[in-house]
């Protein structure tokens, strides 16, 4: 590297390199401008928190950075001390790092300097302290990490509040009344709101409106808030509000055992649990190394049930993006019956049709039962080819979806790239960039398919997009299913616990909703340091105000059907 | 005196046998498009509630008496109440000048099937269906809600646009026939129905008219998927329901006024032969009309506000003015 | 006294009442809904007079569209929603003075006009009443050419908001 500032990270199990947090800017500039990285996929924070004295306790932020191109990462760590942890934002650089720098000061509580908007993003503001915080307990806190210990022991049951020296834990900030609280009145939103208003002007002086579009909405498909400023119908800023959902997924994960956390994240992205399982598995034997390598059939298997999972997603995705145009659930119920064919499918294999916790360690958890690859067979060579098709017929070609759709919520390949958009999203504004075949994955490289591409970015390409991608799905399982090997579908036994050596890993698949990775940290306890998600649906909504201002009220919605999210994974 | 007597009781009857008709009307147009919207979306559709679901619509409405009805702390009461009632007066009253059926002999009386017959039935049917928007507007305004007021705002200007195309869609009728009575228009398509004369005609008039009763692709102020629920946001209970009641009520209404401009009324075969066939006709008409309604609104997209307004200015109102002047031209050179 | 003139009091005196709300509410969607009721009044008293045409022309016109639109403007136009304390200003007692003067004068002048106190003479009833009144606004010894100044004055009128309300370039 050409920085003397950089120096290479030396602990064993990591990779990459550590910088001041003074010269980020200078170097991931460069490596933006001069190397091509352009493309950050992740910008997450740990907290390296010890009890040894000899050691020293810090946060370490961490950048993933890859090039649109293609190719391996280049990890980017920024140390900085638990006592006053500021670091410079990226937000200039990369307008991707918004909501993800936003999420680390939430959750973590660090400091992004520069940062335009640093508010709490999946909190709410009567929430004191920053949960992800290694020191930090939760109201009826009870012990670090599971399996926690019997609350009966010798046949009595004791209330952990009054065991240990926390207590209900239930705490507010300083001047907050809980009772005098009301959401609405949210002065940083409206602020911000009114700031980004500002920059827009018309002749004529108009009143703008704020409407709030949510949380409780029949479109924003679940509880997500977009605090709206009109001049009419028109757009003139709009704030994307969430946390409505927000469980602290990775707090439960850093306390759950790593097996417990595979059906855990099925409840991420809901609707293709498959694909998340997927991620998270490749993560941990990325950690675990070779003698987890999974066998033949189990790679077959997995590649199919993402490739299944990507279809069911996108015909749900295509069925509620139709809805959000206005059609009156005609399209969506025929396109979920289909998706139901494919529940039909996971149903029979791992036994739950849409948690299906299905992946393991090195393999699947269940072979295929008899009698299923017929029926997968005949869906995918003769069913679904023929459904797509009519979908398309009858749909691409309407002249009110092409009226609403085309010209609407573009999205320029720069700023798509900028914004760190992965997925659809980023494939429909003509960026071929698909991580199946970018760093390729599992056994993706054996398979013959196109990444599919579209050049307009607009709310109609990225509904092709979907229809394209599933026919490349198609391609593949077909020839999954042809070669679909016999034998082991799990190597070694189905294990209860499993040791994970200490280290880091970042594993990454391509979600149907886009780039889905898990960063994990280990430090050889039975439970994961660290355990993030990079969730496609959360930072794709980044781009969201840039895609909508400017536009009338019905495209917003349209434009959020066409990123396609769930609230599952943005609120995590 | 003695006729005179005779006359308001035919009147009286006839009015409650027309208001029943649209209130059963109403219930029983929810429950066919719930059963053909079902049919059309791979479902069954309501069918437990009585045999093949047919009490379904006497549940809902009991269901929704008994709803506790909410007005919100800001919203302007009286205006509040007065909007739901004044969208369903212009639905009751639009359909007095239609007539159902040719006269019938009945106590030594000759009865017409068909409350009245004016010479200006078509400003008739206009007029009311131009204060039916207040409804929507009042309703909007008062709820206190920015959806609401949106709602009002996007049906009030969408109804006052789609107007004038539909008064130019009445025109040509009025043109062929040579008058303004229903009666008269109808008696003109004893041959041959206007539709097959006047397709263009036709077209502009069942798309005005679904812009006028704001059915899907036009049901801008109750844009779900943007509005939430439009105008009618803040209304539950019985109050919500009389918004629905104008809805479909008016939808049969405008059916019927298809049916009688564009596919001869209550005219069919063996009509003049059996008058009371006459209202069985126009049933038929009205109930294929409702379904292409609902057939569209399983099918197509919404259109965007602006989009359609383009439309309603930009296409439909210069193709009707078109429209009307080659038909009167037509008619004058070649002396129809 | 007959049924009809009983009727024809009942909604006069309703329609007068309805315009003295309009200018006495300080609340201006009520004086807004007592207009409509005044201009409904009006198009009763027109089918009274068997002249169905203005009737419905009077509510299409008045009320569907006037009315409505200062509705519009009431609403859109928001702060005025609230009851205004006060609707008198210090001109208020001349202005009335004026107004009785002039309304009397008008009386006066009209009763002594002789057509005001002579019957019309009824229309033949072998002819109808929209073509009689269709042929009078088209043919040259009827009213042709107030129609037209109308229908020009009203395109005028349609151009002028157009020309107001088109967005100016360049600014």
């Amino acid at each position: 590297m050409r920085f003397s500032a950089l120096k290479r990270d030396e602990r064993a199990g990591y990779e990459g390199h550590i910088v001041p947090a003074s010269s980020l800017l200078e170097v991931a500039k460069a490596l933006r401008d001069e190397d091509g990285f352009d493309l950050l996929s992740s910008v997450t924070a740990v907290d390296y928190l010890t009890d040894n004295e000899e050691e020293e306790s810090f946060f370490e932020v961490v950048y993933h950075l890859y090039k649109s191109t293609g190719g391996g990462a280049e990890v980017l760590r920024v140390q900085v001390p638990r006592e006053n942890p500021v670091v410079p934002s990226l937000v200039e650089l990369y307008p991707g790092a918004d909501f993800q720098e936003r999420e680390a000061w939430d959750l973590m509580g660090i400091k992004f300097e520069g940062h335009p908007d640093l508010r709490r993003i999946l909190m709410w503001e009567g929430f004191a302290g920053h949960p992800l915080r290694k020191d930090w307990k939760e109201v009826y806190f009870e012990e670090e990490a599971k399996p926690f210990g019997n609350r009966w022991p010798g046949g009595q049951v004791y209330r952990v509040e009054d065991q240990n020296p926390y207590g209900k834990n239930n705490q507010y900030p300083d001047g907050f009344d809980p009772e005098s609280w009301v959401e609405t009145e949210d002065p940083l939103l409206y602020e911000n709101l009114e700031k980004a208003a500002r920059e827009y002007t018309e002749d004529i002086d108009t009143e703008q409106v704020v409407v709030n579009l949510g949380p409780q909405h029949p479109s924003t498909h679940g509880v997500f808030r977009m605090a709206v400023r009109l001049d009419g119908e028109t757009i003139v800023a709009l704030k994307p509000v969430m946390g409505y959902l927000h469980r602290n997924h990775e707090k439960i994960g850093e306390r759950n055992t790593y097996i417990m956390n595979m059906p855990f994240t099925d409840r991420l992205d809901y609707l293709a649990s498959m694909s998340n399982n997927f991620g998270y598995a490749l993560a941990v034997e990325k950690l675990m190394g070779d003698k987890v390598a999974p066998p033949e059939r189990a790679e077959y298997l997995r590649v199919i049930m993402a490739e299944l999972t990507r279809i069911s997603n996108h015909l749900w995705a295509i069925g509620f993006l139709l809805n959000d145009l206005g059609a009156f659930f005609t399209p969506a119920l025929y396109a979920i019956e289909e998706r139901e064919l494919i529940l039909d499918i996971f149903e029979a294999t791992a036994g739950s049709r849409m948690m299906c916790n299905y992946f393991r360690f090195g393999g699947v958890a269940r072979d295929l039962p008899a009698g299923i690859l017929p029926r997968m067979k005949d869906l995918v060579n003769e069913r679904l080819p023929r459904k797509i098709d009519e979908l398309d017929l009858y749909l691409s070609e309407n002249e009110l979806v092409r009226s609403r759709g085309e010209g609407v919520g573009i999205i320029t390949p720069e700023d798509a790239i900028a914004f760190s958009a992965t997925g659809p999203v980023l494939r429909a504004s003509g960026v071929p960039y698909d991580i199946r075949r970018a760093d390729p994955y599992s056994i993706y490289d054996r398979f013959k398919f196109d990444v599919a591409v579209r050049y307009h970015g607009d709310v109609y390409d990225r509904y092709m997009i979907r229809v394209d991608e599933m026919r490349q799905s198609l391609r593949i399982l077909k020839q999954a299913l042809k070669d679909l090997p016999e034998g082991e579908i799990l190597t070694g036994h189905n294990p209860y616990q499993v040791r994970v050596p200490a280290g880091e890993a970042y594993g990454r698949v391509e979600g149907p909703k886009g780039e889905l990775g898990y960063y994990i940290v280990s430090n050889g306890k039975p439970s994961p340091w660290r355990y993030h998600v990079r969730a496609p649906s959360f930072i794709n909504l980044t781009i969201l105000e840039k895609m909508c201002v400017g536009q009338k009220v019905a495209d917003v919605v349209v434009n959020l059907g066409s990123i396609d999210i769930v609230l599952g994974e943005v609120d995590r | 005196m003695q006729i005179e007597t005779a006359l308001l009781i035919e009147w009286v009857v006839k009015s409650t046998i027309l208001i029943f008709a649209l209130l059963t009307g109403f219930a029983y147009t929810t429950f066919y498009e719930r059963r053909l919207l079902a049919l059309i979306q791979v479902r069954i559709g309501p069918n437990r509630t009585g045999p093949f679901g047919f009490l379904q619509p006497a549940a809902d409405g009991l269901k929704l008496i008994f709803k506790e009805e909410l007005i919100p702390a800001n919203a302007y009461k009286f205006v509040f109440i007065l909007a739901p009632i004044l969208t369903v007066i212009p639905a009751l009253i639009i359909m007095a000048v239609v007539p159902w059926g040719g006269a019938i002999e009945l106590f030594g009386r000759q009865i017409a099937l068909g409350l009245t017959d004016i010479n200006v039935a078509i400003l008739y049917l206009l007029s009311v269906a131009s204060i039916s928007v207040y409804g929507i507007v009042l309703a909007g305004w008062s709820s206190d809600n920015k959806y609401a007021m949106m709602g009002g705002l996007r049906s009030s200007a969408q109804m006052l646009s789609y107007e004038l195309s539909l008064g130019l869609a009445f025109v040509v009728p009025i043109l062929l026939a040579g008058s303004m009575s229903l009666n008269q228009i109808i008696e003109a398509q004893r041959g041959v129905w206007f539709i097959f004369y006047q397709p263009i005609a036709a077209l502009v008039f069942y798309i005005a008219m679904l812009a006028e009763v704001n059915r899907a692709p036009f049901d801008m102020p109750e844009a779900e998927q943007e509005l939430t629920a439009g105008y009618h946001t803040e209304y539950s209970g019985m109050k919500f329901s009389l918004f629905f009641m104008g809805e479909y009520m008016k939808m049969i209404a405008v059916s019927a006024i298809f049916a009688t401009l564009f596919l001869g009324g209550y005219r069919g075969p063996f009509v003049d032969t059996y008058p009371l066939l006459g209202p069985l006709y126009l049933f038929l008409k009205v109930f294929l009309s409702l379904g292409l309604m609902i057939w569209i609104r399983a099918t197509l997209p919404r259109l965007r506000y602006d989009r359609l307004m383009a439309f309603g200015w930009k296409i439909l109102l210069p193709l009707s003015i078109l429209n009307v002047f080659v038909t009167a031209v037509i008619i004058v050179v070649f002396g129809l | 006294m007959t049924p009809i003139q009983l009727v024809f009091l009942f909604v006069a005196f309703a329609t007068l009442w309805a315009a003295f709300m309009v200018v006495t509410r300080n609340n201006l969607v009520h004086a807004a809904l007592f207009l409509v009721i005044a201009l409904f009044g009006v198009a009763v008293l027109f089918v009274m007079l068997e002249a169905g045409f203005l009737a419905v022309i009077q509510v299409l016109v008045y009320i569907g569209a006037i009315a409505i639109l200062m509705i519009f403007a009431v609403m859109l136009t928001r702060g005025d929603v609230d009851d205004i304390p006060d609707i008198t200003n210090r001109y208020a007692g001349w202005v009335g003075l004026v107004a009785v003067l002039f309304f009397s004068s008008l009386v006066i002048l009209m009763a002594q006009w002789p057509s005001f106190t002579a019957l019309a003479k009824p229309i033949l009833s072998s002819r109808d009443t929209i073509v009689e009144l269709g042929t009078a606004l088209v043919s040259p010894n009827g009213y042709v050419i107030p129609f037209e100044v109308a229908s020009v004055m009203l395109l005028a009128a349609l151009i002028g908001a157009l020309v107001v309300a088109r967005p100016r370039k360049g600014k």
